[in-house]
């Protein structure tokens, strides 16, 4: 079992590394770059290409990059190994859920910084027009205006990208161990876990929004 | 005329603007002087809103803006080395739409006191109660200072407005048509105010309705497809316009 809730907590610490560091990039693309810069452009379209692939793809493709044919991690030594991962019955998972976390970043980083910018465009310009013409440096304007009245969307959107992660992980899971392992209940144990998690994301995530049009 | 020039708060020569290959503003020049009103009139996208932003650098934030041509700000010149922070200080704007801050009227009027690094709250009652007393609104809100800003009238919020761009204590205030929200009632409130506020600050006023113009200003500019067709006194521009198309406009034929 504390297995079970290892891999709920490396996951869960992965994905919340993806979505700071999406959040810190959608800040600089939406705050930062003028809107004309050619790179912001370029990063904006492959983002709406990235967003609008199923997750459930890119999972297939990870499989397809960190397994071979037989199941077996390819040597792809960029995550440390457990230091005690001879002795542990499921070792292979472990190396499962790194590839797993790299995927993750994939999957993630994408929606958030998408919904990162929706919700920093939401705060409009007249609100900003207004600070800046009261004398706010542009800081000032990002945390005392713009940040708080988007922050509720801002976290929505994360919480949407991580349940859209986790359900596809426990998706992955499923094919991962009906096709290839012998073990099927501990692997069904996560599948629910990840789709739970999933389910309780997805439902954070509506409530935020909620919260956020009530409050407006 | 030579004591006039010295009092010239703010001076443009030759400005043009561009929006990507589109000129909004040709080769424009006019003092503006202390303590006076300077209203800009011409009609919708004429280039007022364009040149009001210019003079305290919102213009930064127009993508593809291009400009050329000087502006001095007290006889030291804008350009990309300024500290548009401190320059929007001491020039503060009132927009067309009142657009208030979440939090109570106390708070929006305090705001800009606040990121001028005032905290002391003896201080901020000051300039809270000071600031609302000058816009008149002090009666209205006394009781409710603690409360949202929604519950006043489009009218009270734009004077909200105006109490919190003065609590910055700015030497130059510019209206970026400020009663085009309002009615008749309301915008009367707001023109009387412009008439006293003038004792304390230089004001500029941009406007499409052309008698609002003839009422607050003492100097006005007509502005016609980005070109500033006459510049001078109210009286004459209103009575004895030089330009044709100043006399087609104020007469209403033009615009």
């Amino acid at each position: 079992m504390s297995t079970l809730l290892n891999d709920v907590y490396i996951v869960l610490l992965m994905s919340f590394l993806a979505i700071l560091l999406g959040i810190v990039c959608a800040f600089y693309l939406e705050e930062w770059l003028p809107k004309t810069n050619w790179i912001r452009r370029l990063i904006e379209s492959l983002l709406s290409v990235l967003t609008g692939i199923p997750s459930l793809l890119y999972g297939i493709v990870a499989i397809r990059i960190f397994f071979t044919d037989a199941g077996a991690l390819k040597a792809i030594r960029i995550f440390p190994i457990p230091q005690n991962a001879a002795a542990a019955p499921l070792h292979d998972d472990s190396m499962l859920l790194y590839a797993g976390a790299a995927t993750f970043i994939v999957m993630v980083m994408p929606v958030t910084i998408k919904t990162t910018q929706d919700a920093l465009r939401s705060v409009g310009t007249p609100i900003r027009e207004v600070t800046y013409a009261l004398g706010a440096s542009q800081w000032q304007v990002l945390t005392r205006q713009v940040v708080p009245l988007a922050l509720k969307q801002i976290l929505a959107g994360g919480c949407r990208a991580m349940s859209r992660a986790f359900a596809t992980t426990a998706l992955l899971l499923g094919i991962y161990t009906w096709h290839y392992t012998s073990e099927p209940k501990e692997m069904s144990n996560r599948f629910i876990l990840f789709l739970g998690m999933a389910l309780f994301l997805s439902i954070l995530s509506s409530t935020l929004t909620e919260m956020d049009n009530s409050s407006n | 005329m030579e004591r006039k020039k010295d009092q010239s708060i703010l001076r443009i020569r030759d400005l043009n603007i561009w929006y990507g290959d589109k000129q909004i503003l040709s080769t424009l020049s006019f003092d503006v002087q202390q303590k006076q009103v300077t209203a800009f009139i011409g009609p919708t996208n004429c280039g007022k809103s364009t040149l009001v932003r210019c003079i305290n650098r919102l213009s930064d934030f127009t993508p593809n803006f291009r400009s050329t041509g000087e502006i001095f700000f007290k006889g030291s010149p804008l350009d990309g080395s300024t500290d548009t922070t401190a320059l929007r200080k001491q020039i503060g704007m009132v927009f067309r739409k009142p657009t208030l801050f979440r939090g109570s009227i106390y708070e929006n009027v305090a705001y800009g006191a606040r990121i001028s690094g005032v905290h002391q709250s003896v201080h901020l009652d000051t300039i809270v109660e000071k600031n609302l007393h000058k816009t008149g609104l002090w009666g209205e809100v006394e009781n409710i200072l603690d409360e949202t800003p929604e519950q006043l009238s489009t009218g009270q919020q734009q004077l909200l407005c105006i109490a919190r761009a003065l609590a910055v204590e700015p030497e130059v205030l510019i209206f970026d048509e400020p009663c085009g929200e309002l009615d008749p009632i309301e915008t009367v409130k707001i023109e009387t105010l412009v008439r006293e506020l003038k004792n304390d600050c230089t004001l500029i006023f941009a406007t499409n309705k052309r008698r609002q113009a003839a009422r607050v200003s003492d100097v006005a500019g007509f502005l016609y497809c980005g070109e500033l067709v006459e510049f001078g006194a109210t009286k004459k521009i209103f009575t004895n316009p030089q330009d044709d198309r100043t006399e087609q406009y104020v007469t209403g034929r033009l615009g």
